[in-house]
């Protein structure tokens, strides 16, 4: 599990709140042990006006779980669509930058064959087929897959969802949330996915629920061996299950750790966490963080 | 009685063209979301390519009707990818209205390429008297019938049944999702478009077997578009059954009203279910949980 030498970088990141950076943040970038998904200096833009994502730079070691964290619009789904070839149904471009996969870059490649190479997302909200069956959507997911093959994967599929099993011949519109989402999760593992992301997997879930889907997250990565990319919003759920962390806020990294050194740093606790020693903070307060964030950036 | 049980059969044997081209209506809006307001007009041009084969090349009729439909197809795939690929992403609205564009310009290249009187297609079939109890009826009035149920059986199987006709639904319901599932939206929709194209097609042939070819077939497709508004826009069975409707209620209505009320039968027919029935008689209604 090549953690990457994190824990220097954190330190630098936070520390500049006593001492200013020494080296810029590029520089700190240099990845780990050769990443499987890899986001170099991407920055993009919707319109040609706006600037969704700037100079972000991400690595997803092998059959780890990396989380990226932020909150509304800072950016997440918009790396996300890039990695997927998405960017052009909503008139965005990646003006710099690179997506590699295994070392290869592959941000040119068409949604369809980013599929077929492994990289699959469950997207926002699910987005199940709501006028398809259950049966119906799993065989979407394995479209891009000769029907033998998604035979076989379909009993896995059902395996690790006996619910959809049941459900077989439901309409999928009609299904709970949790039961969406694991529909959409097991739809994407139709595929065969090498890097699995998942876009807010526990959004609008009952917390008995998220426990379910999160269970679903750790079998993957240790019964399927996939390389997972969360994105969530819930930064105590996602640091839970990651191996590394990255924060993203206005379309930028402003810091990135070890999923555990992340969770114990103060700026996390208070800001993405929920957690204060004082209790709650002040408007006040968290304009003063803001401003040293963007300092930091 | 008589009279009748010929308004019946003949209301059906044209019902069954506008249901024909109904489908065509159907398969086209339940994968792009659009409707094609030219599937009268590639109906026409489609019979009049059939024509120009049987006058030149060959009057086999398997010679014609394969020729015509790889012509169809090949229409089909032209439009999607130069008219309609280019409009993805765009209003429906606007597109809808490129549809109707395409509709003119495709009416109009007919005096441009033929000429504007009607022709006959005659391919040695479909033209005998067949008696059908006291009632007398042309084989191809009954070819077109059965060709019809045919379609609806052959779409409702493809639709529930096979990899690419769950997928049109799929882009259908959600095309940028469809898009992360690595079905290519492009490849599905062109493929609606030549089978809708060949379908129309087909409606073309036996129009113009039964009938003739002229400059004013496309007309079939303005009846055939009430067909498919009460069957249901996204119900391709329920389009077929609906030219049916249309058909036998035009004739109904042409045979007692008079024949000023024929023309407006189908029409009067779609305002009064669609106040009843806004998606259509088999339409689906969207997806809401509760």
């Amino acid at each position: 599990m090549g953690r990457p030498a994190g824990t220097r970088r954190l330190v630098t990141a936070i520390g500049p709140a006593l001492a200013p950076a020494a080296e810029p943040r590029a520089a700190l970038m240099a990845p780990p042990s050769e990443p499987v998904l890899e986001f170099r200096n991407m920055r993009v833009v919707y319109d040609n006006a706006i600037e969704a994502v700037r100079d972000v730079s991400l690595a997803v070691p092998e059959r780890g779980v990396v989380a990226l964290l932020g909150s509304n619009g800072a950016g997440k789904s918009t790396l996300l669509k890039a990695m997927s070839g998405l960017l052009y149904t909503e008139e965005g471009v990646l003006e710099n930058g690179s997506v590699l996969f295994r070392g290869e870059e592959v941000h040119r490649l068409s949604p369809d064959e980013l599929v077929r190479r492994g990289i699959v997302q469950v997207p926002e909200g699910r987005r199940v087929f709501v006028a398809l069956t259950v049966d119906e959507n799993l065989q979407m997911g394995g479209f891009a897959k000769p029907q033998a093959a998604a035979r076989r994967k379909l009993d896995q599929v059902f395996s690790l969802f006996p619910r959809l099993a049941e459900r077989r011949g439901q309409i999928a519109g009609y299904m709970s949330g949790g039961e969406q989402q694991m529909l959409a999760i097991g739809r994407a593992l139709m595929s065969e996915p090498v890097v699995l992301a998942l876009d807010e997997p526990s959004l609008g879930l009952a917390p008995l629920v998220i426990d379910r889907i999160y269970e679903v997250i750790a079998r993957l990565r240790d019964e399927f061996a996939l390389t997972v990319l969360l994105v969530e919003q819930n930064a105590h759920r996602a640091l839970g299950i990651a191996d590394y962390g990255y924060i993203l806020e206005n379309g930028r990294i402003v810091l990135d750790g070890p999923a555990a050194d992340l969770m114990g740093s103060e700026d996390v606790r208070e800001f993405y966490l929920g957690v204060s020693k004082e209790g709650a903070k002040s408007l006040r307060d968290v304009k003063h963080y803001k401003r040293r964030k963007r300092w930091l950036s | 009685m008589r009279f009748l049980a010929e308004i019946l059969l003949s209301g059906l044997a044209i019902g069954a063209i506008y249901g024909i081209i109904a489908i065509g209506f159907a398969v086209i809006y339940k994968t792009t979301g659009l409707v094609n307001f030219a599937q009268g007009e590639i109906a026409m041009i489609v019979a009049y390519i059939a024509w120009t084969i049987s006058t030149t090349l060959s009057g086999n009729v398997f010679v014609v009707t394969g020729g015509a439909l790889v012509a169809a197809v090949l229409l089909g795939l032209v439009i999607e990818r130069v008219v309609m690929r280019p409009m993805l992403g765009e209003p429906v609205f606007s597109t809808v209205m490129v549809t109707i564009a395409l509709a003119v310009i495709l009416r109009s290249s007919i005096n441009f390429i033929w000429d504007a009187y009607p022709q006959a297609l005659n391919l040695g079939v479909g033209r005998d008297i067949v008696r059908v109890g006291a009632v007398g009826m042309r084989t191809g009035q009954i070819a077109v019938i059965v060709m019809l149920l045919a379609l609806l059986a052959g779409f409702w199987l493809f639709f529930r049944y096979s990899r690419y006709g769950i997928a049109m639904r799929a882009v259908a319901g959600d095309d940028r999702t469809a898009l992360l599932m690595g079905i290519s939206t492009g490849r599905v929709h062109a493929v609606a478009w030549a089978a809708s194209a060949a379908i129309s097609g087909i409606a073309g042939i036996f129009f113009a077997i039964t009938y003739d070819v002229s400059p004013a077939m496309y007309e079939i497709g303005l009846k055939s578009f009430p067909a498919t508004i009460l069957g249901g826009l996204d119900a391709v069975i329920g389009s077929g059954f609906g030219g049916l409707l249309i058909g036998v209620a035009e004739n109904l209505a042409g045979g007692y009203l008079g024949s000023g009320t024929k023309e407006i039968a189908g029409f009067a027919m779609i305002i009064v279910i669609l106040m009843v029935r806004p998606f259509g008689l088999f339409g689906q209604r969207d997806i809401e949980r509760v």
